[in-house]
Order: C-alpha cells, then structure tokens, then sequence
C-alpha cells in the first residue's frame, strides 16, 4: 500500500503542498501567458490536482527499481522516460482542458495562448515528476532503515534470550550438589568452615544471576566471579586445587561478556584437575598487547584420562558467544599441549567508559 | 539405628576423591556399630589395591574419580563385592543397576537413605548365598556408555595400566587371555580376543587373522610370501600372520 494514500491524513497533507504549485502554475499562464485570471487560475487548478495524482503513481516504479549500483542505469533511465511521456501528457492534458475552455465561457484564444507556455510547462512537468522520485525514494529509504532498525533490535533481543537461556544452562547442577554435599560433611566437624563455604556459594550464585544479565563487564569483575567459584571448589578439592593469577593491572578494566571465564575454569577444574590424583594449579593469564585483550586459562590433564564423549559444550558455548558479540574480531583457540589443556582468548581491547 | 546382627560386622571400604565426602560417610556410618571402615580410598587404584588386600564386605563407590572411574573398578576387582554407589550424578543409576549394585545414593546424601542402602546390603550378605560374579555382565555394562572404548584397563597384581587404545599396537589371543602390545610392552589381560574386537572402534581395528587384531594405523606394507599366503608387516617391522579372511577384510576397508 502506498504509504501516503494509507492514511487520510497524509493524503490532506500532500494535497495541500500542491496548492503551492497550483499557485505557481496560474501565475505563469497569467504573467507569462497573458490568460485572464479567471482562466489561468482554473487551469492551474486543474493542472496541478491531476499532476499530483500521476506523481502519486510514482511510488510504485521507485519501489521495484532500488537504487542501488547494479540497478542504477536502469531507474535513471526509466525515470527519465517516465518524466518525459507523463509531463507530455500532463502538457496535452492541459491543452486538451484549454480548447475546452476556448470552446465554452473562457477567452477565445485560450488554447493559442497555453500554446505558448506549453514548452515551460513541460520542463515543469519533468522537475515535478524527478522531484517526486527523490520525495518517493527518501520515503522508501526512511521506511527500510525504520524496518532495518526494528529487525536489529528483534534480533538482539532474540540473542540476549538466547544467552541468557545459556547462562542458566551453565551452573552445573553436579557442582551444586557436590557442593552441598561439602557444606553437610562440614556442618558436624567444622561449623564455621560449613558456614564460610555456604556464604562463598551464595556469593558465586548471586554474582553469576547479577553479572550475567549483563552485556558487558569489567575484567575484574569476572575475575572476581572466578575466584568465588574457585574458592567453593578449593574447599572440596582441598589441596589438590591450586590456582596462578598473572593479571595486568591495565586487564582489568577491560570490558568482557559476563561468564567467559567461569566456564573455561570449570572445565578445567573437571576434565583437568578432578582427573589427577595429586591435582594442580590451573593458571589465569590477562594481558593487552597492542589494542587486544589476551586471556589464557591453562591447566594440566592426565593423557591417559577417559575422553568426554561430547567435546566440551562449556568450549562450544563460550566459542559461540564471542562469535556472536565480536564476529571475526574475537579469536578463540583451545588445544591440548604437553600434559595440558590450554585455551587463550584474544578480543579488541575495550576499556571501561571507552564503550558505548 | 543397626539391625546387624550381633557379632555380625560389615566392613566397609569408602571410595571417593574428595575428603569432605569421605568425612561426611564416616559421620554417617559411625552410628552403625556394626560397620567397621576398613579403608579410605581417594582413587580407583587405591581401591582395587584395597579390595584384594582387605576384602571388604560393601564398598561405599563415587564414580567420577581421577585414573578408574568407579565401573572401571568393578571391572577391575576379581571379588563380587556388594556396591554402594555415592555420586551427584543421576544419570549412571541405570549402568547401576546392571552391575548389581546395592543401592545408589545421591549427594547430598541423607544419613536415612544411606541407612537404608546398608539394611539392603546387611539382608544381601545375611540371605542370598554369594554367586560369582558376573563379570561378562559387569564388563558390557562398564562399556555400555564410551563405545568405542578409548582405554583398556589391564590388572597386573595389585597394579593397574591404563593403555590409550591409540597407543595398542595390536592384541594376541593366548587361550584365555589377550596379549595387548603397546609401544614395546606387553599386557597379559583376562578378556576373548572377539570381545575385546567388539569393544574397538571396527574402523580402526581389524581382525587380521583368527589370533590377532591390529591397529590399522600401525600397518606398514603387506608382503606376498608365498603363493596365497601373506605377513602384514608393522611399522616398528614386526611381521604377524594375515588369514585369507584378514586380508579380504583390509581390502574391504581400504
């Protein structure tokens, strides 16, 4: 549906702007022309009414010729014929309507003297007719890029449902009842110590609900979510967990997806140190190094361990996430290397404040 | 709290990496007076060892563990020892069941459920007369999940190897054993060549003749003999026999 003839409204509103040019045309069949006013005012009336109609039919060939590069020769070319044979029959319209007006009440010479005009008419005709395919394809332009905008903000809201569903798959149910289980063996022998661990699972829980419903957080904040993880899996994993913090300072203000980090440890915890009788030390590494952000997490694993049957779908997650947040920008690499499982991320850095 | 009879005593070996789980079944069994705890173990070797050298009446048995999981150590034990599974897992309650398991408890775990587990194993040892093992049962049951097997685990003893199925070169048949070669080394394991073939990636591993199956990737050339009859020759140089039927079957998959 065109989108003026849509609405009442907007049709008023454009029959109006013709006005103007009723105005203009009478003027010049008067001035120019020499007609009586009386004439020159109904031709230009009646000139101007059906004029704006033809540039109404416009919107149609503007709609199916977009103007884009391939396309381009072809509108031009279209709209050039279309100005010219829709301003001739503008033009012999007029003529038409003027005869009738010698013929009948008008001045006998009425059609002798629009003849005259008829060549400025004409140019007229073509620059109201181009002027209308520039109106015609600003509207068109204006509606796509409100069309585009609304697919943008439907697709991100599609996306950040999609994350958020992802998050709540991430807390594994396994590690909260392990960890209750942990919390039930210390209530009896330590009480403080069952009280400590059920504050530090608290503290993971709320972060991850708090932080993940976020777009972006500061490094440190992540890291900090890390560290209440760990610290609820040192206390069931005892000695044999042991964790390496190499941070820059300039790291941590860097902006991230909330849980990119979190997973990765917990895989590590899980296919690395939970395999290895005496455990180890998983190691955190974040750095910039020319406008990107490098974070490492690296632990070691047993070659001989039992294999995942379905590799890593904490891995999958965080791969996808960043390919979704940054596209070709974000660089993901997980490997397994003398003795160990290492995974380094690499994104533009970002700092805290720089974002929009 | 104990319905064991006097004089009666069930001893009991918990298995489980973390201490705190340890911990929390030692409070718990300390109200049975029957039960004596007769070892602690954080791992599938130590359990293994533990079970031959103490023999235990129940075994209290987590299941992810670091080197055996806990259906990697019933394969293992040689005893039919009445287990008890303890995981945060759900999903093993059915490969629990095939192994004969006792009961299957959930972490957290309620002290009455755990109670209960060990009335059930107490009626077990006081009624039933023991039955041998049913260690085919047991086997097809540890294997039922990660097919093709990735590891063969061989008991040497009180000792355990853990041979990466890409590391086995290839396995003999020697009457009721098989003989896994791997990187120079040999493993004498109680298990049918046709077993262990079933167990192995068919891609990978090809039954090359009635006693031998062979890692594909370790085949170097095929040498002609004598008329009809040929040796596949390994990398490493080792020559084994090639049946008509292994030969026609290598073709098949090249």
């Amino acid at each position: 549906m065109h989108p003026i003839l849509a609405k009442r409204r907007r049709l008023g509103l454009y029959l109006l702007l013709w006005v103007p040019v009723a105005g203009l045309l009478a003027t010049l069949l008067a001035a120019a022309g020499g007609l009586p006013a009386g004439a020159a005012a109904a031709l230009g009336f009646s000139l101007a009414a059906s004029y704006a109609f033809v540039c109404l039919g416009i919107w149609y060939p503007c709609r199916v010729l977009p103007l884009t590069p391939a396309q381009l020769p072809r509108a031009v070319a279209s709209h050039a014929l279309g100005a010219l044979f829709s301003s001739s029959i503008w033009v012999a319209g007029g003529a038409l309507a003027a005869a009738l007006l010698s013929r009948s009440f008008g001045p006998r010479d009425a059609d002798a003297l629009y003849g005259t005009q008829a060549p400025i008419l004409f140019a007229v005709g073509v620059l109201l007719y181009l002027l209308a395919t520039a109106v015609h394809y600003l509207v068109l332009a204006l509606a796509e890029s409100r069309a585009a905008e609304r697919r943008a903000l439907e697709l991100r809201a599609l996306a950040r449902e999609a994350e958020l569903r992802a998050l709540r798959a991430q807390i594994d149910p396994h590690f909260l009842f392990n960890s209750l289980n942990s919390i039930s063996a210390l209530t009896a022998a330590d009480p403080p110590a069952a009280r400590a661990m059920c504050l530090k699972l608290s503290e993971f829980l709320r972060a991850t609900l708090l932080l993940g419903a976020r777009e972006r957080i500061p490094l440190a904040d992540e890291l900090a979510l890390v560290d209440s993880f760990l610290a609820v899996e040192k206390t069931r994993f005892g000695p044999r967990l042991a964790v390496e913090e190499e941070i820059e300072e300039t790291a941590r203000r860097c902006l991230v997806p909330p849980l990119l980090l979190q997973p990765l440890v917990e895989n590590a915890i899980r296919h690395g140190i939970a395999h290895l009788i005496e455990g180890g030390a998983i190691r955190l590494a974040a750095a910039v190094e020319g406008g990107r952000l490098r974070l490492v997490v690296e632990n070691p694993a047993d070659p001989e361990r039992a294999r995942a049957r379905t590799p890593g779908v904490g891995l999958e997650n965080v791969r996808a996430r960043l390919t979704t947040l940054y596209g070709p920008a974000a660089r993901f690499t997980a490997a397994e290397r003398a003795g160990g499982f290492r995974v380094e991320i690499s994104l533009p850095a970002q700092a805290e404040g720089s974002h929009p | 709290m104990t319905e064991g009879r006097p004089g009666e005593r069930l001893r009991v070996a918990i298995v489980d990496d973390e201490e705190l789980a340890r911990r929390l079944l030692r409070e718990y069994l300390a109200a049975h007076p029957d039960v004596e705890i007769v070892a602690e173990c954080a791992n599938g070797f130590e359990a293994v060892q533990a079970v031959a050298e103490k023999e235990p009446d129940l075994l209290l048995l987590d299941v992810q563990m670091p080197k055996l999981d806990g259906f990697e150590v019933l394969e293992l034990l040689e005893r039919d020892v009445p287990v008890i599974f303890v995981t945060a897992y759900d999903e093993y309650a059915v490969r629990a069941f095939d192994v004969h398991a006792v009961d299957y408890l959930l972490k957290p775990v309620a002290p009455e459920r755990l109670a209960e587990a060990l009335a059930r194993a107490r009626a077990r040892a006081a009624g039933v007369p023991r039955r041998p093992l049913p260690l085919a049962e047991i086997r097809a049951a540890a294997h039922a999940a990660p097919r093709p097997l990735e590891r063969i685990l061989v008991r040497d003893g009180s000792r355990v190897h853990v041979i990466l199925v890409d590391r086995l070169d290839y396995a003999e048949a020697r009457d009721d054993y098989v003989c896994l070669r791997s990187g120079g080394k040999e493993f004498l394991k109680h298990q049918a060549l046709a077993e262990l073939e079933g167990q192995l990636d068919p891609a990978r591993f090809v039954r090359i003749h009635r006693g031998y199956l062979l890692n594909l990737d370790r085949l170097a050339k095929i040498e002609l003999y004598a008329k009809d009859s040929r040796v596949a020759v390994l990398s490493d140089g080792t020559q084994l026999p090639l049946s008509r039927a292994g030969y026609a079957r290598l073709r098949e998959l090249s």
